[in-house]
C-alpha cells in the first residue's frame, strides 16, 4: 500500500490518498469537488549490477594457438582510477590477452570480468563502459570523421551531438568533411582517441596507442590519457615505450613468452630486483675504453663506457672511491651525474632473466 | 541466433551503407550495369524485329539474363568477400566488436547495409531500364520484369551470404579475393561442366538440339543459383521453352516456381546460417 499527498490542480488543496503501486483510482477535491485520476506508480525493479572494486579482473587466461601457448595462466587485476601499463616484447602476449579481455578472441580457459561482469556470461554488458583503440587502428575509408564518430556513438547508444566538439577538441575539425581514407596515420590515431572516449566509458583499454607516431602526436596521446585518468577512468594501457609507461602508469605488468613475470609499481619493481642508480661520468679523451681499475674496483658491479662517458653501476657506499681512483689515475673528469634505474633497467633484467 | 537488438542491426547496416555506395567499384559497376541495360534494349529490339528502338521488356529481359547473372553476383561478391576477412585484418572490427555489439548483429547489420547497397544499383539499373522500354515500346509483360527485378535481388542476396560465409571463413583478405572468385566463376563453368556430364553419359549433340536430355540435366539447376535464377525468370515470364542457337528445350514440369524459390531460399539461409557459426567462433 503506498500512501502520497497529492494537490488540487483547481484549488491546490492537499489531499491524502492511498492505493497499491500500478493501481488508478478516482479523486475528488473534498474542497472544490473536482474530480481527477491518479494512477499509483509502480516500483522500478532493482537493475542488479555486480560489485566490485577492480576495473578489470583477469585469472588464470590461457590462449592457445593450435600448439602455441600464446597466453600461458595470466592472472592480474587492475584497480578502479588506475593507469596500469601492460608491458612485453614483440610477441610476449600482451595484444592476445587485451583481445580475450574485450572477447575478439576465444580463451582457451581462465575467467575475465570487466567492471565486475564476467565477459563470456555478460559479454554485451561487460563492455558497455569500455573504450577501445587496437594497436592498428583502422576506419571506413569513404565515409567522414563525423560520420564514424556518429556510428559508434549509436552502438553506444549515446548523444551524437557531443561528436563535432569531439573532433574539435581532438584537432580534427577542419577534416571533419573529409574521408576517413585521406588521414595521414596520426589522423587516424586521433580518430581513434576520439572513438574511443564516446560514451564517457570507465575502462579505457589502450593498445600500443603511441606506436609509430611522431613526437607531437605522442605528447597528444600522453595528455589525453593523463587527463582522462585525471577525471575517475581506469586505462589499461600497453606499449613498448617504456619511458611513457614509467611516466604515466601508477602500476606495471611484464609478460614475456605468454607468461606474467612481474606485477608491481615501477619503483616496487626496481626495490624487489635490487636495481641500483648507475654512475654517468664523462671523462676527457675515455675513447670507449673502460678503465682496468674501474673494473677491478671491488663493489663495482659493472662498467660500460660509450666514447667519453663511463656508466658506472655500484654500491652507493663506493661512489665516491670511482671518483678518487679516476682522479688519482690520471682521468680528467668533465662531469658527473646519478642515474636512478629505469623501469627499462628493470624490463631488461627481467627478460633477460626469463631467458 | 540469439535476440538481437535491431537499433545496432540498423546502425550496423546504415555505417554499410554510406561507406559502400561511395565504393568506386560498386559505382563503376552500376554504371556499366545501366549501360548494358540501355544496349541490351536495343539490342533485343532488332532481335524481335520491332518498329521501337528499344526491345518489349520479355525479349529485353532475356537478352539481359546471362549479363545480369554475372553483373549482380560480381557486385554482390565485390561487396561481401572482404566485409569480415578485410575489417579483421585492417583492425576496423575489432572496434566495432569492442562495443556492446552482438557478432549476430554485426552480420546481420552488415548483410542488410551491403544488401542495400545491391539493392539500389539493381533498381537504379533495372528501373532505369524499365522507364526507357516502357516510354518506347509499352509496358507489356511488366509483372514479368518486376518479376525479373525481385529475382534479380533475391540472386544478389544469395551471393552476399556465400561471399560473406567465404568472408568469415577466410582469415585473410588474399585468401577471401581467392574464394570470391572461385563462387564467381563456379557461376560461370557450371553450365559447361553440366554439357560435359552429359556427353560423358553418352548424349551426344543431336541429343541436345532435339532436346531429348536426361530429367537430371534441368535439376542440375539446383547446384547454381545463377542457373536456378536463370529458369526461374523464363518462368515468371510464364516460358517453358528455352531458345538458343536455333535449338529448344523445355522445362520440365517438375521444376516448378515453387521448388526453384525453395533453392533461392536454401541458397540464401544456409551460406548465411554458416557465416554466423564461423564469425561467432573466429579470433579476430
Amino acid at each position: 500500500m503506498i500512501k502520497k499527498t497529492v494537490g488540487c490542480p483547481n484549488c491546490k488543496t492537499h489531499i491524502e490518498i492511498q492505493g497499491e503501486p500500478g493501481e488508478t483510482i478516482i479523486i475528488t477535491c473534498p474542497k472544490c469537488e473536482t474530480k481527477g485520476k491518479y494512477k499509483f506508480p509502480v516500483e522500478k525493479q532493482k537493475i542488479e549490477t555486480p560489485s566490485y572494486s577492480f576495473s578489470i579482473e583477469v585469472e588464470n587466461l590461457t590462449k592457445k594457438f593450435k600448439d602455441l601457448v600464446a597466453v600461458n595462466n595470466v592472472s592480474f587485476n587492475v584497480k578502479k582510477g588506475e593507469i596500469f601499463g601492460f608491458l612485453g616484447p614483440n610477441g610476449a602476449g600482451k595484444t592476445t590477452t587485451i583481445k580475450a579481455i574485450l572477447g575478439l578472441i576465444h580463451k582457451k580457459s581462465g575467467s575475465i570480468k570487466i567492471n565486475g561482469y564476467d565477459t563470456i556470461k555478460n559479454a554485451i554488458k561487460s563492455r558497455k563502459d569500455v573504450g577501445y583503440l587496437p594497436e592498428r587502428v583502422s576506419f571506413y575509408e569513404n565515409i567522414t570523421p563525423l560520420q564514424t564518430l556518429n556510428f559508434f556513438s549509436e552502438l553506444k547508444r549515446y548523444d551524437k551531438s557531443i561528436n563535432k566538439s569531439l573532433l574539435k577538441e581532438i584537432g580534427l575539425e577542419d577534416a571533419m568533411n573529409r574521408k576517413v581514407g585521406t588521414f595521414s596515420k596520426g589522423m587516424v590515431q586521433l580518430l581513434g582517441v576520439a572513438q574511443v572516449m564516446i560514451g564517457n566509458p570507465s575502462v579505457y583499454i589502450l593498445d600500443e596507442p603511441m606506436a609509430g607516431l611522431d613526437a607531437r602526436w605522442v605528447k597528444i596521446i600522453r595528455e589525453r590519457i593523463k587527463s582522462l585518468n585525471e577525471q575517475g577512468a581506469t586505462v589499461l594501457f600497453s606499449s613498448h615505450i617504456l619511458s611513457e609507461v614509467e611516466n604515466i602508469c601508477d602500476k606495471v605488468a611484464i609478460i614475456n613468452k605468454g607468461k606474467l613475470i612481474a606485477e608491481d609499481t615501477v619503483a616496487n619493481l626496481n626495490k624487489y630486483l635490487k636495481m641500483k642508480p648507475r654512475l654517468k661520468i664523462t671523462i676527457q679523451d675515455l675513447n670507449g675504453v673502460v678503465p682496468v681499475i674501474i673494473r677491478d674496483l671491488e663493489g663495482v658491479e659493472n662498467a660500460e663506457a660509450k666514447d667519453n662517458i663511463l656508466f658506472v653501476t655500484c654500491e652507493s657506499n663506493i661512489r665516491s672511491k670511482v671518483i678518487t681512483k679516476l682522479e688519482d689515475a690520471g682521468f680528467k673528469i668533465i662531469d658527473i651525474k646519478t642515474i636512478e634505474p629505469s623501469l627499462e633497467d628493470a624490463f631488461v633484467k627481467l627478460i633477460e632473466g626469463d631467458t | 541466433m540469439g535476440i538481437f537488438s535491431p537499433k545496432s542491426i540498423y546502425s550496423i547496416a546504415k555505417k554499410e551503407f554510406l561507406d559502400n555506395i561511395r565504393n568506386r567499384w560498386i559505382i563503376l559497376l552500376t554504371i556499366l550495369f545501366v549501360i548494358l541495360i540501355i544496349v541490351f534494349s536495343y539490342l533485343a529490339g532488332g532481335q524481335a524485329g520491332g518498329d521501337g528502338i528499344f526491345g518489349d521488356m520479355q525479349n529485353t529481359v532475356f537478352a539481359l539474363l546471362g549479363i545480369s547473372s554475372l553483373i549482380i553476383p560480381l557486385i554482390a561478391i565485390i561487396l561481401g568477400c572482404l566485409t569480415i576477412s578485410g575489417e579483421a585484418e585492417s583492425g576496423s572490427l575489432n572496434v566495432v566488436l569492442s562495443y556492446p555489439v552482438s557478432r549476430g548483429e554485426v552480420l546481420l547489420g552488415k548483410l542488410f547495409g551491403l544488401g542495400s547497397v545491391l539493392i539500389f544499383s539493381i533498381l537504379l539499373g533495372f528501373g532505369l531500364g524499365g522507364i526507357i522500354i516502357s516510354a518506347t515500346y509499352g509496358a507489356e509483360a511488366w509483372g514479368g520484369y518486376l518479376a525479373f527485378i525481385g529475382l534479380s535481388i533475391f540472386l544478389g542476396f544469395i551471393y552476399l551470404s556465400l561471399s560473406m560465409c567465404i568472408s568469415s571463413f577466410c582469415r585473410r583478405r588474399i585468401t577471401s579475393i581467392a574464394g570470391g572468385i572461385v563462387i564467381f566463376f563456379w557461376s560461370l563453368i557450371y553450365g559447361s561442366i553440366i554439357i560435359g556430364i552429359l556427353y560423358g553419359t553418352g548424349y551426344s549433340f543431336d541429343n541436345f538440339l532435339t532436346g531429348n536430355v536426361p530429367d537430371w540435366f534441368f535439376g542440375s539447376v539446383v547446384f547454381s543459383p545463377s542457373d536456378a535464377h536463370q529458369t526461374a525468370v523464363q518462368l515468371a515470364f510464364g516460358e517453358k521453352t528455352i531458345s538458343a542457337m536455333g535449338f529448344s528445350i523445355t522445362i520440365p514440369d517438375y521444376l516448378t516456381m515453387e521448388l526453384l524459390m525453395l533453392v533461392h531460399i536454401v541458397w540464401f539461409i544456409v551460406p548465411l546460417i554458416i557465416a554466423y557459426f564461423l564469425f561467432k567462433r573466429r579470433d579476430i
